[in-house]
């Protein structure tokens, strides 16, 4: 059953990571390929991923970690993915799914300007400290600025952080953005070893894909909050 | 390189102590006060692929990458996600936490140690230091706890504490490098470039190599390298740092431009007229290098308490691990000790002053008022009094005719003649005279077989009849008798330290057109600037009583000592000392250095000489005496931020400390907290930049009606007005 939820975080990466194109596949190519041949090409975006899947990782384990602290102060700890739910666990739910919900239909273009971070104080200076990473020689380049680029605001890593955070558990937390992460895997590589241009209208029913499965998450996230008990998981049913 | 002479940190521009980080970067050699803002400097100027700037990025990239996975297993441990029928791979778990940990100590720790090293080596202990021990107790402690296949495992705190020291330094040498920005065009003098024309061929050369005559083309937004001529080219330009004027002043062909100047918008050529060795400019940036470079007391004092508190901190720390380990288990007990190290760093207590002492000088000095040490805007901000020189600092020091006794003649015909006479004269008093006849509509008579006499007048034939101008000696060389009543006249004006000028024609004196000096336009309002700050304004002068009541009751001050010689003026310096407090000189600086020297603050108006400079602690620009009220409010909002800062550092410290120490404090949480506390007397020292801009005179004198209550210093009420 965890198996199937994660997997569709998985696709849900995969169809968002077409949004990611337009931002980080910019970076992906950026970092181009390897004059020493193929096989350091392949370890220099293996590197790059590597550090950004982190970035996410560690994002993921504290949203859990939060989403943990929260339900475990407010009632008696319950194991996350199974049924039985209680009621902070029930809010942040509602809350997560709310917030996914709302990023889901930012994608569509339904709602505007929902960029709450995106202007952050330190905003060019940390465009200009990612663009002297990005130049920077070395195998710890790549990995830094995966680092680096993994904390960039961006709105698909805030709504599956709001999902980690509703798992209510570090691990599940992790897990979470970890599947995600690596949903985004295949397109980025992709972005950096072909370098080549993926069709604008082929971007867009990516980036429509992304936000249909966000829309998705987001209303079964919900419903865990807002529906009885275990009606969401099938073979609790029977 | 002359960063080396003075000791200033090449990033952020502030002082760099006496043990500076040295680096070489460019083929140049750099100082740094920091680790901080050597990372932020090479980040701002590295160069090329090869740049060190991008490799310490990606250290501290590198390390987050390792503290992040540490601290992402370590939070899956403490959430008990390993226990029960996992728990078998939490020996794993701990292994690899370690396997993570170590490089990540040397990648981000090695800097701290290296600092901590070169302190001990000069027989310090450095706030690295502190760092270091901490660090490594909580790395080793972990060690031998996985060796030992214990439990207790804390690489999160070791790596973390190094982390987010790393990045608090980062972010505080950035934002201080924000600061320095406002500094640099001050400081650029020396290492400037100026872009020679020769034979229509464009070469960058250093300005040093600038001779006469030269060509230099400036374009827009660039700073005029050399003093000289426009020859070609129309631009606004920016003259505040040399002139203290605020507007943009338009430059056409013919005029002249100073360097120092900020060309705003237009392209210029400029035909230089002295060597680009010999400016103004260069002379200030040499000048706020000097200020810059000297210590003040506060700062002596903090840097004290910097460097006994760290030992004091170790011991502390062992004290407060051997009272827990009483009661609690020795990882708990050593975690306490932990956060007392790194909640101690006593770093922002030694930035407390001179980060807002630098900003101060800077903003000082781009509106041209240099002020030779750091220490005197402590001074200016405590000043009770302010004592005024008369000539040339309250008054304008070029003479006006105010008074004309006649004899015999109507006061038309007196200045009709004179100034026909004068006309031809460039002496200072015989163009007050041709003034004073323009501003009552006389027309001059015309003169004929003119002849100067040398050092007392001018004579020839005007009318018809010989007449003269001049002194009352040329009037008795004449024999032309002066009548008894012009007499009484011209001794009484003498005596109040009016010029005379006799006017005399057909055989006998005429008239006497007393001249004397008329108080500056501005001054008046400045000085009740100066009084609505509550400093009591005195005038000391060497003229006699008259005069400086005149003149005295013209600006609005009440308390006169007239015909001081400069050794009475010093001893009346003391006295009013004595009875009101620290006071300030303010003098043109040419007869009365030694006064000046001798006052708490000596404020010179104008360029003056060289000498009057060596003895004034603070230089007003030329006609810049309306800006001594807003001198003392930035001196006293520095006072201000230096006192918050301290307070804000010592109390954070103090409160932190007790935290850590009852064991409330989490070791990541201090040295996220420590970190903060450095950022946040960085913010405080930078709201400096809101004080706002001098007024000139006669806005202030407009304002002044309306504002019954004293102008409120305070630096937040004044929006932000940003300087070119």
């Amino acid at each position: 059953m965890a198996m199937t939820a994660y997997l569709v975080l998985f696709l849900a990466g995969f169809a968002g990571s077409f949004h990611c194109i337009g931002m980080c596949g910019g970076f992906a190519c950026a970092l181009g390929r390897d004059p020493r041949g193929p096989a350091a090409t392949l370890t220099r975006h293996l590197l790059y991923n590597s550090g950004r899947v982190t970035s996410y990782c560690f994002l993921g384990v504290i949203a859990g970690a939060l989403g943990q602290a929260i339900c475990t102060s407010a009632g008696p700890s319950a194991s996350p993915l199974d049924g039985s739910v209680d009621l902070a666990q029930r809010l942040l739910a509602i809350v997560a799914g709310l917030l996914m919900v709302t990023i889901g239909l930012q994608f569509f273009g339904v709602i505007k300007g929902f960029h709450p971070f995106a202007v952050g104080i330190g905003g060019s200076s940390f465009a200009s400290t990612l663009r002297r990473v990005l130049k920077a020689p070395g195998r710890g380049a790549p990995l830094a600025f995966g680092v680096f680029n993994g904390l960039l605001p961006c709105p698909l890593v805030y709504a599956f952080l709001a999902q980690a955070a509703s798992t209510a558990g570090a691990l599940p937390g992790l897990l979470t953005m970890l599947a995600f992460g690596l949903g985004t895997f295949p397109a980025m590589f992709m972005m950096g070893g072909l370098g080549s241009a993926i069709g604008r209208p082929w971007r867009l029913r990516g980036v429509r894909l992304a936000g249909l499965f966000i829309l998705l998450l987001g209303l079964v996230t919900l419903g865990r909050g807002v529906l009885p008990n275990g009606l969401l998981h099938g073979e609790h049913l029977v | 390189m002359s960063a080396h002479e003075t000791s200033l940190c090449s990033h952020c521009l502030l002082p760099a102590g006496r043990r500076p980080v040295r680096q070489r970067l460019n083929g140049e050699e750099h100082i740094f006060c920091c680790y901080g803002c050597r990372i932020a400097f090479e980040v701002k100027h590295g160069r090329g692929e090869e740049s060190e700037a991008a490799w310490l990025l990606v250290r501290i990239g590198v390390g987050a990458f390792l503290s992040m996975n540490i601290m992402l297993l370590s939070l899956l441990v403490y959430t008990g996600t390993f226990v029960g029928p996992d728990a078998y791979v939490l020996p794993w778990v701990h292994a690899l936490m370690w396997l993570f940990a170590t490089p990540a100590m040397v990648i981000l720790g090695g800097p701290f140690l290296g600092e901590a090293l070169r302190g001990a080596m000069e027989g310090r202990l450095t706030s690295s230091a502190l760092i270091v021990i901490g660090v490594a107790a909580a790395y080793l402690y972990s060690a031998f706890a996985v060796l030992e296949g214990s439990t207790h495992v804390y690489f999160d705190t070791a790596s973390m504490v190094l982390m987010l020291f790393t990045l608090g330094r980062y972010l505080e040498a950035e934002s201080r490098a924000k600061a320095a920005r406002d500094l640099e065009p001050l400081l650029a003098a020396e290492n400037a470039n100026a872009t020679i024309v020769a034979d229509g061929v464009e070469t960058q050369r250093p300005v040093r190599d600038v001779a006469r005559d030269m060509l230099v083309r400036v374009r827009p937004g660039e700073l005029i390298p050399v003093d000289g001529v426009v020859a070609e080219g129309e631009a606004n330009v920016d003259e505040a740092m040399i002139t203290g004027e605020s507007r943009p002043v338009a430059k056409a062909p013919g005029m002249p431009v100073i360097a120092g100047s900020i060309n705003f918008d237009g392209a210029l050529l400029v035909r230089c007229c002295c060597t680009g060795a010999d400016t103004r400019w260069g002379n200030i940036c040499q000048s706020v290098r000097d200020a810059l470079s000297h210590r003040s007391s506060t700062q002596r004092i903090a840097d004290r308490i910097v460097s006994i508190s760290v030992p004091l901190v170790l011991a502390l720390s062992g004290l407060t691990i051997a009272y827990w380990v009483q009661s609690e288990p020795f990882d708990r007990a050593l975690l306490i000790g932990l956060a007392v190290l790194v909640v101690a760093c006593p770093c922002a207590v030694g930035l407390a002053a001179p980060l807002a002492t630098t900003l101060g000088i800077g903003r000082l000095a781009r509106r041209g008022c240099l002020l030779r040490e750091p220490e005197l805007l402590e001074t200016l901000a405590t000043l009770r009094c302010v004592a005024f020189d008369k000539t040339g600092t309250l008054t304008t020091g070029s003479p006006h005719v105010t008074a004309i006794y006649t004899d015999r003649a109507g006061l038309d015909e007196v200045l009709s003649y004179s100034s026909g006479l004068e006309r031809h004269s460039v002496h200072a008093l015989a163009k007050a005279v041709t003034v004073a006849a323009v501003e009552r509509g006389v027309r001059p008579l015309e003169a004929q077989a003119v002849r100067a006499i040398p050092g007392r007048g001018i004579r020839g034939m005007v009318d018809g009849v010989p007449a003269a101008v001049g002194s009352a000696a040329l009037m008795c060389d004449l024999g032309w008798p002066l009548s008894l009543k012009l007499r009484e006249h011209a001794r009484g004006s003498e005596a109040d330290g009016r010029s005379l000028v006799h006017v005399g024609w057909d055989g006998r004196v005429r008239g006497v057109l007393a001249l004397e000096d008329v108080p500056r336009p501005e001054a008046r309002t400045a000085v009740e600037a100066l009084q609505s700050r509550g400093l009591y304004a005195i005038l000391l002068t060497g003229d006699g009583t008259g005069s400086a009541r005149d003149i005295a009751t013209a600006v609005g001050i009440d308390e006169i000592e007239a015909g001081l010689s400069p050794e009475a003026k010093r001893e009346a310096l003391s006295r009013i000392r004595g009875s009101r407090g620290p006071v300030a000189m303010v003098g043109d600086g040419l007869n009365d250095g030694p006064v000046l020297a001798d006052a708490d603050v000596g404020v010179a108006v104008g360029s003056a000489t060289d000498l009057a400079r060596e003895a004034a602690a603070l230089t007003l620009p030329e006609n810049g005496f309306w800006m001594l009220p807003w001198v003392i409010d930035v001196a006293r909002a520095v006072r201000r931020t230096i006192l918050t800062n301290l307070l804000w550092a010592f109390g954070y410290n103090l409160v932190a400390l007790t935290a850590a120490a009852i064991g409330l404090l989490q070791p990541i949480l201090a040295a996220a907290v420590m970190a903060g506390s450095s950022l946040l007397v960085v913010m405080n020292s930078l709201r400096l930049a809101r004080v706002p801009d001098p007024q000139p005179a006669e806005l202030a004198a407009r304002r002044s009606f309306h504002q019954d209550t004293p102008p409120n210093t305070s630096a937040v009420k004044a929006e932000y007005q940003p300087t070119a």
